[in-house]
This record gives structure tokens, sequence and C-alpha cells, in this order.
């Protein structure tokens, strides 16, 4: 499984939301999107559940949370 | 794929009418500590003072807290408020009724106000954090702003018990220990849910929307606890006289406040907005008040001159409640409104206003010079309470301003529903 990364720490909303929004669009199926911020994102989950992604998080020491996101089946 | 989803966010005028009262309060405020300067600056005891301190925690702190939490949790934590519309209702009304009756109580209306005031807001308050107690309960975020905001709830509901005991006592019902209680009352409501809350919120929206770096997780998840710690020690050791036990708890206590105040300044030194966004300086306003007030406070702990304890008592108050914490929402409000209008116009379709076009920068800057203005003045109030009465006039002012800023957000936002309104219609449920 290949990925892609949208580092959205350090822009302002919504640009973080529009870029992922934006990848995940382009994503080709079986690939994975890494979406990186200082927060988590829980309206982009509500979006992401909805539209049947399936998505994790992890959240690092320096306050990065780090989601990764596929197509579910 | 790009409409936002916002099932799980209140409508918006669920936190509006807290946010739009809030600046009626604060100018009031302004204008009694106007009036009665004489008897603030005098001492921390006076009724006056008490209904003073009392317009500024509930009318103005508590009442904007409590908005947006409700919008905050869905956004913040992933967990939306059960029934957040009547909550909204209800607790407004009775947040604002309580705090009317507190507040002539204190100024001479007689005993049993006080017994009215404590019912009103007890029976408010447990309502509000029954609810948001559930939605921070269920809720599933993995960051440190959900266990600030678990301590900050715990703290505003030992707040709460402290108080209604205290109105007992002072309606003359129950005979209970008046001045260690208002220790007790005043610790946990500031520095347990008003810290707190602020920590928890300032984790999300400092990166967010001032673009600095993001806490780092152990500071982040250590202050809270530091906080509850400090307060659990300082709270026993008081009323029981474990002196030493009072005394790690008052160190826990100024360390952590002053570790959030640093660490937050830190984080905005690196931001990539640096110096051009004004709710940044509203925010180094706040924090920088934050550590006055540790400052005299420390030190009237430490054990002051006799001469020097109302003086200090009066200064810890003015750098707290009218320079701190104001400071701090303004600067949230100034960014947490923009925001939601942004996102409420968004799920209507292309078109809505971006966030810097909803107040502006001019607003908020003048609020914040005036408001700064009025702490030089508050403070140089302890010299004389003709500086205190004009200190007071220009907080009033910069409330006033506070709230003709929140009102041209809510133009922007009215004309551009009404422009998409042509385009598309209402969705179901729309504020």
């Amino acid at each position: 499984m290949t990925g892609r990364v949208v580092d959205g720490r350090g822009l302002m909303p919504p640009e973080p939301m529009r870029r992922a929004l934006a990848a995940l669009t382009a994503l080709p199926p079986g690939e994975e999107l890494t979406l990186l911020l200082y927060r988590e994102p829980f309206p982009l989950y509500a979006v992401l559940d909805r539209d049947g992604y399936v998505h994790a998080t992890e959240l690092e020491r320096d306050g990065t949370y780090r989601i990764r996101i596929r197509l579910g089946r | 794929m790009t409409a936002l989803a916002l099932d799980e966010s209140p409508p918006l005028h669920a936190p509006l009418r807290f946010f739009a009262t809030a600046p009626v309060w604060g100018a009031g405020a302004g204008l009694l500590m106007t009036l009665r300067a004489e008897l603030v600056t005098a001492s921390r005891w006076s009724p006056e003072t008490f209904a003073l301190v009392h317009v500024l925690a509930l009318g103005f702190m508590l009442q904007v807290m409590a908005g947006a939490l409700l919008q905050l949790l869905p956004v913040a934590v992933g967990s939306a408020v059960p029934r957040v519309r009547l909550l909204a209702l209800v607790s407004h009304a009775g947040l604002n009724a309580g705090t009317l009756l507190l507040v002539a109580a204190f100024l001479g209306a007689g005993p049993t106000w006080f017994a009215a005031a404590g019912a009103v807001l007890l029976a408010t308050l447990a309502a509000y954090l029954g609810a948001v107690g559930l939605s921070l309960a269920r809720a599933r975020a993995i960051g440190p702003t959900l266990p600030a905001l678990r301590i900050a709830a715990v703290a505003l509901g030992a707040t709460v018990a402290l108080g209604f005991t205290l109105a007992l006592g002072l309606g003359q019902i129950w005979s209970v220990p008046i001045v260690e209680l208002v220790h007790l009352h005043a610790a946990w409501g500031l520095l347990g849910f008003a810290l707190c809350l602020v920590a928890g919120v300032a984790y999300v929206v400092v990166p967010m929307f001032q673009l600095t770096p993001a806490y780092p997780v152990p500071v982040a998840r250590a202050l809270p606890l530091a906080l509850l710690a400090g307060l659990g020690l300082w709270s026993a050791g008081v009323p029981l006289g474990f002196r030493p036990v009072a005394a790690v708890g008052a160190a826990v206590l100024a360390t952590a406040t002053v570790a959030f105040a640093a660490q937050t300044l830190l984080l905005q030194a690196s931001s990539k907005r640096r110096g051009r966004d004004t709710t940044a300086w509203c925010w180094r306003l706040g924090l920088c008040c934050l550590l006055l007030a540790v400052a005299s406070a420390s030190w009237l702990y430490l054990g002051c001159p006799p001469a020097l304890r109302a003086p200090l008592e009066y200064l810890t108050g003015v750098f707290s409640l009218a320079g701190a914490f104001p400071a701090l929402i303004s600067g949230m409000l100034y960014k947490i409104v923009p925001f939601l209008v942004w996102l409420h116009l968004s799920r209507r379709g292309p078109g809505a206003p971006l966030m810097h076009q909803v107040i502006g920068e001019p607003g908020p800057r003048a609020e914040v010079v005036t408001h700064a203005a009025a702490v030089v003045l508050l403070a140089a109030g302890v010299a004389s309470p003709l500086l205190a009465a004009s200190g007071g006039a220009l907080f009033a002012a910069s409330k006033v301003v506070l709230g003709l800023n929140l009102a041209v957000a809510m133009s922007v936002y009215r004309d551009a529903r009404a422009g998409m309104r042509e385009v598309r219609p209402d969705p179901p449920g729309s504020p």
C-alpha cells in the first residue's frame, strides 16, 4: 500500500480541510492518505464516516495528530 | 465530497445568545467599578467588591465559557451536548437571572435574595453540568484537551457547591465558615474551572488560529493534573490547618499557572503570524496579567507587610478578573465567532466570507487597546480610587466595543445568508 501526505500544520482553517478533501477526491483505490494536524479533526471524521472512509489517528509527543485515511470496503 | 458535516454542531444561536449577553455584563462591571471605586479598592471583603467580582465571574466569564463549551465540545472532542437547544435556552436564562439575584443580594436587597440566587444558580448549573458531563463522558478524543475539560467540569461542580453553601450562609439559613469557604470557592472557580478550561481550549485554538506549533503533549497533559493536585492539597491544608500541605499546594498551583502562561507565550513567539494578529495581543495581555496575578498572590501568600495586604488583594483581583480572563476570552471570541460564521455559512455551499472578513482587525484592535489601558488605570487605582473609577469607565468602553464587534459578525452572517438564500433555500434546522 502506497501513501500520500497532506501536512495541514501551520495552515489557517479551512485550508487543511479543503486540501484533505481535495486529496481524498483524487485518491486512487487502495491508497492511503496521511493527514498531519495539530488538532483532532472531528468535523472531517464526520465527513469520512458518512462517505465510507476508514481512519485511524495517533498522537505524537510534539502534538502532531497523524490521521491515516483510506476508502473502506 | 465537499460539504461539511454539521450534524453534531448546535445551531448558531445556542452559543451566540451567551456571547451577545456577556459584553452587557462586562460593561456593567466597568460602570459598577466607576460608581463604587472607593469601596472596591478599600477591601476585597466589601459587599460592592463581591458584587463586582460576580458580575465579572458569572455575568461575563462563565457566560462566554458556558456558551463556548456547547459549541466546542463537538468540534474539539467529538461529542455533542444532548438537548443542546433546550439547554442553551434554559441555562442562559437561569445564569442571567441567578447572577442578577446574587448581585442584588450583595448590593443590599436582603438575605433572602442570597438563598434565591443560590437556588437558581444551583439548579441551572447542575442541569448544565449534567448535560456537558454526559458529553464529556462519551467523548472519544485522544488528545490532552479532553482531560483538561473533564477537570474543569469537576472544578465547576466544586465551585457551584461551595457557592451554594456560601449563599445559604449569607442567607442566614445555615451557619458556615464564610472566610474559609470564600477562599476555596474563588480558587476552585478561577484555577480549577476557568484556567483548566482556558488551557484545554488553548491546546486546540492557539495552534489552529495563531499558527503556532502545538503544545508538547507531556506538558499539556501535566498542567491540568497539576492544577487539580495543587487545589486538592491546598483545599485540604487550609481548612484543616496543615500549613506545609497547603504551602505545597499553593506552590504547585503557582508553578502550573506560570508554566501555562510561559509555554503559551513561547509558542506565540514562533507563530507564523507573529505580530500581525490582534487576537494574539489579547492573549499576550491576558497571559501577562495572569503572571502579574500569580506574582501578587504569591507575595500575599508568602507574607507581605500588613499595610500591603489590602492593596495586593485588590491587585490580584484586577490582574486575574479584569485583566487575564477577559483578555483571553476576547482573544478566543475573535477567532471562534468568525469560525462559526464561516462554518455555518459553508453548510449552505460556496460563497461564505473568509474568517478574516467577518470582523476584521480595527474593531478588535480598538478593544484590546482600550482594555489594556483600563487594566493599567485599574491597577493604578491602588493609589487613588479616582484612577480606579477611570479604569472602570475604560473597561466598560472596551466591552461596548466587544459587543459592537460581535454585532458586526452577526450582521455579516445575516447578509451572507440572505445572499445565499436567493441561490439555495434554508436547510432544515437552520439558525
